[in-house]
């Protein structure tokens, strides 16, 4: 039984469909990558799943119940948080808000101070820049704040866009670290990236999005024989 | 035709003026909350032509639209390059100031033994010309219309030129517009001073058929009313400002039915119809719509 | 010199008026970035149906304060839904001319009800101002300005120590990031329309209970005192606002004295103008919440 499942989701914008009935599931405890070049319908479709874009149609399974075309709070709620792509902290807010933020739909305090106590844990940068405006952070402390904003919401499952745009190679391998430490913690996560390198390491099952379709669905030992796929994004060939 | 419909169809007429000339400035992109002012100028400086100087009217109003469109460009060169609500409210505080002005405004000269001339807030009357020289309402009216449709004329040719869609490419993006080489600055000059000519014209031939203007005359609540006909009725063509004219004054006023209450089946009405469609009836899309069905 | 110093006194007092209902015109435009013209009228909706509950049942002032600020949030509420909620993403204009035609729907409503120029609105105080050293001090004077800083205070504590502000100042910030953080952003703007709408409604019920009268030019009044002087301390900072409420109260009061009555206006507005037209700093870039 997986824990989200996509089913011949399409989504438009306007006339042009960005997602052309995009079909795939995430089994509970895994990191599942999704790949695919620029436009082809990434971001859409973590949009779509979070509520922000309406599906035209077909059907998102959560845990099961369908969230297709809920409004994004009520999403959330249910236990999905996305890590937006190009992070979208609060710039005007200290960190501390912006976590605070993040558990907005938590009533019980004592909760969400335990929650806080461990991000801290977690991000020790966000511990030393609590009380700094979230728009002075650098770009990989601003996307360790985006990814402990999401988990302060207790998400069943995490999605996240592109983690690693923009970013230092190191803080890359800062980024992926913290999401196989996520994962070791139980955290079910659904992953867009470009890196398919680092994506490697640390996905279960992959999918590749082309066109607004799904053209590929394996284990990363299937994706690292493909041959096409190889050329395409991991930039060698098998020789 | 008894009076009743001419005197409805004559309002019409002149707070179509104004209508369009709020329309002007929206197409390119400016909200104005401030064309009564030159409705008002119009209407005092053409009062005082030929009221208090024998001058004639036409004469007359061909000068108040020369006072109205520098009036519009004086508040436009300091303000055009505002934006948006910012805009809105420099117009909308220049307005109150000329209101206040008028309200400050004695100016009297005896003609024929009698004290003519805007006397403060007691209003500026004998405004005569029109009745002195024997028009008639219904031909004071054929004249109205035919200078509106003589103003149509000009919007409707320049919606189809080169410099129409140059306009609306301001209204739409200035920096990209700015971009492609278009001097927006100019444009938007431009179009202050015809949008203040035709409220002024406007004012000039209200002033006339009614004989006696106020300053209250010229609040702002006229000013945001021309502005709401013109989204009403839409901004894909100058006919949409004189569809909220119509729609407002013909259909509501001018039946009686809803007297007493008639704001308040209009003001739901309208706020009802801009969620259904927030450019007005006759939005672009219509009007494109409209152009490829029947060409 | 006495003369002087009363003015300045009557000039701070008139600005607190201002200062709150500025604070909600701003609450409003801080969240939305949407001018809601019928913020006035509401709020004279909100003074007539006191007035009218005077009237019939001679309710007492605690009573009329209550149904002011009740009906005014009401009249808010429903301006929200029909001229704002449905025109987040589409244009600032059609917000902007509906909530203009509810103005004229408010405005007409509550002079169908009661039709004449001016009634009678009970006094807040009914003593004698009282004497400092020369100076006349009206106590609901005192009361207004107590208000507007009780009030901003209040919104202060809400918006940076409450929960309610985290998700406020959210939505201005980012609205994107506020709904994927699980804020309902329809909600807290209706949430903060009405929380505005009730300070107008506040603010009402202090002017006409200090003024001890309703006219039917109390909404257009209102409007424009607070857009003016929501626009003077910059657009969208409540702190502005209450300075931008008290600039204008004291401009005001001095400008009345030395230069007489429409002046006043005149001399107000010609300073908005010229602060825009000269494009200052504050004015001109808007900060939020």
């Amino acid at each position: 039984m997986s824990l989200l499942g996509v089913q011949d989701v399409v989504t438009a914008y306007g006339k042009i469909e960005a997602l052309k009935g995009v079909s795939l599931e995430v089994a509970p405890g895994s990191i599942t990558c999704l790949l695919g070049p620029n436009g082809a319908g990434k971001t859409t479709l973590m949009m779509t799943i979070a509520g922000i874009l309406k599906p035209k149609r077909g059907r998102i399974v959560f845990d099961g119940a369908d969230i297709a075309g809920r409004a994004p709070h009520a999403i959330v709620g249910r236990g999905v948080a996305l890590v937006p792509e190009n992070r979208l902290v609060f710039p005007g807010m200290s960190v501390l808000e912006n976590l605070l933020a993040g558990a907005y739909q938590r009533g019980d305090k004592k909760t969400v101070a335990e929650d806080l106590e461990r991000m801290f844990g977690r991000f020790p940068r966000l511990k030393e820049r609590a009380a700094q405006l979230a728009g002075t952070l650098s770009g990989g402390e601003q996307q360790m704040l985006a990814v402990a904003r999401a988990l302060m919401s207790r998400p069943k499952l995490l999605l996240m866009d592109e983690p690693s745009l923009g970013l230092a190679p190191l803080v890359v391998e800062e980024i992926f670290r913290i999401v196989a430490d996520l994962h070791k913690d139980g955290a079910t996560i659904f992953l867009v990236e470009q890196n398919a390198h680092m994506a490697l390491k640390v996905a279960h099952h992959f999918y590749l999005i082309e066109q607004g379709r799904i053209s590929f669905s394996g284990t990363p030992g299937a994706l690292a024989e493909d041959e096409v796929i190889r050329r395409a994004y991991l930039g060698s060939s098998k020789a | 035709m008894d009076d009743y419909a001419i005197g409805v169809l004559t309002n019409i007429g002149l707070v179509s003026f104004l209508a369009l000339s709020a329309y002007l400035l929206l197409v390119a992109g400016e909200m104005s909350f401030g064309q009564q002012a030159f409705f008002g100028v119009g209407a005092y400086a053409g009062g005082i032509l030929t009221a208090m100087y024998g001058w004639p009217l036409p004469l007359a109003a061909l000068a108040a639209m020369t006072l109205g469109a520098l009036a519009q460009l004086l508040v436009g060169l300091p303000t055009l390059r505002l934006r948006g609500l910012y805009f809105a409210m420099a117009t909308l505080a220049s307005a109150e100031m000329m209101r206040i002005l008028f309200e400050l405004l004695h100016f009297q000269r005896v003609v024929d033994g009698d004290a003519v001339g805007p006397d403060g807030t007691q209003g500026f009357r004998g405004i005569r010309w029109v009745f002195e020289h024997g028009v008639e309402p219904i031909e004071y009216l054929a004249i109205v219309y035919a200078l509106l449709a003589l103003a149509l004329a000009g919007f409707l040719r320049l919606e189809r030129s080169r410099l129409g869609a140059t306009l609306r490419g301001v209204g739409e993006d200035a920096e990209l517009a700015a971009v492609l080489g278009v001097d927006v600055t100019r444009c938007k000059l431009g179009v202050a001073a015809a949008a203040g000519a035709l409220a002024a014209l406007g004012g000039v031939l209200f002033a006339h058929h009614n004989t006696y203007v106020e300053p209250r005359n010229f609040d702002i609540m006229l000013g945001v009313h021309s502005l709401a006909y013109a989204l009403i009725g839409g901004l894909g063509t100058a006919l949409g400002p004189l569809l909220g004219v119509v729609l407002d004054i013909g259909a509501l006023e001018g039946s009686r039915v809803f007297q007493g209450y008639r704001m308040i089946v209009f003001g739901g009405l309208v706020a009802l119809l801009l969620v259904w469609r927030p450019r007005g009836l006759l939005d672009e899309r219509t009007v494109q719509w409209l152009k490829q069905r029947f060409s | 010199m006495i003369d002087l110093a009363q003015n300045t006194l009557d000039g701070l007092f008139l600005g607190s008026s201002y200062a709150l209902l500025a604070l909600g015109f701003t609450l409003i435009f801080g969240v939305l970035r949407r001018v809601n013209l019928s913020y006035g009228p509401a709020i004279m909706l909100g003074c007539y149906a006191a007035t009218w509950a005077h009237l019939s049942f001679g309710a007492g002032l605690l009573a009329l304060a209550a149904i002011a600020v009740l009906c005014t949030t009401l009249a808010g509420a429903y301006v929200e839904r029909l001229c704002f909620a449905p025109h987040r993403q589409s244009s600032a204009i059609a917000a902007m001319v509906a909530s203009f035609a509810l103005w004229m729907q408010l405005e007409e409503l509550a002079t169908l009800a009661l039709p004449r120029h001016i009634y009678d609105f009970p006094p807040l105080y009914a003593g004698a101002p009282l004497d400092f050293w020369g100076l006349s001090l009206r106590v609901e004077s005192l009361v207004m300005l107590g208000a507007a800083i009780a009030v901003c205070a209040l919104l202060w504590w809400i918006l940076y120590r409450a929960r309610f502000g985290i998700a406020v100042r959210a939505v201005i910030d980012q609205p994107n990031a506020a709904q994927l953080a699980g804020i309902s952003v329809p909600r807290t703007f209706m949430l903060t329309f009405a929380m505005a709408s009730a300070i107008g409604g506040l603010a009402g019920f202090l002017i006409a209970a200090s003024h001890e009268q309703v006219t039917p030019m109390l909404g257009m009044w209102s409007t424009l005192k607070g857009l003016l002087a929501m626009m003077l301390g910059g657009l969208g900072s409540l702190p502005g606002a209450v300075a931008g409420g008290l600039a204008l109260g004291l401009l005001e009061a001095h400008s009345q004295w030395f230069l007489g009555p429409q002046a006043r206006d005149l001399i107000a507005y010609a300073l908005l103008f010229l602060l825009l037209a000269a494009r200052v700093p504050w004015m001109t870039t808007r900060s939020a919440s």
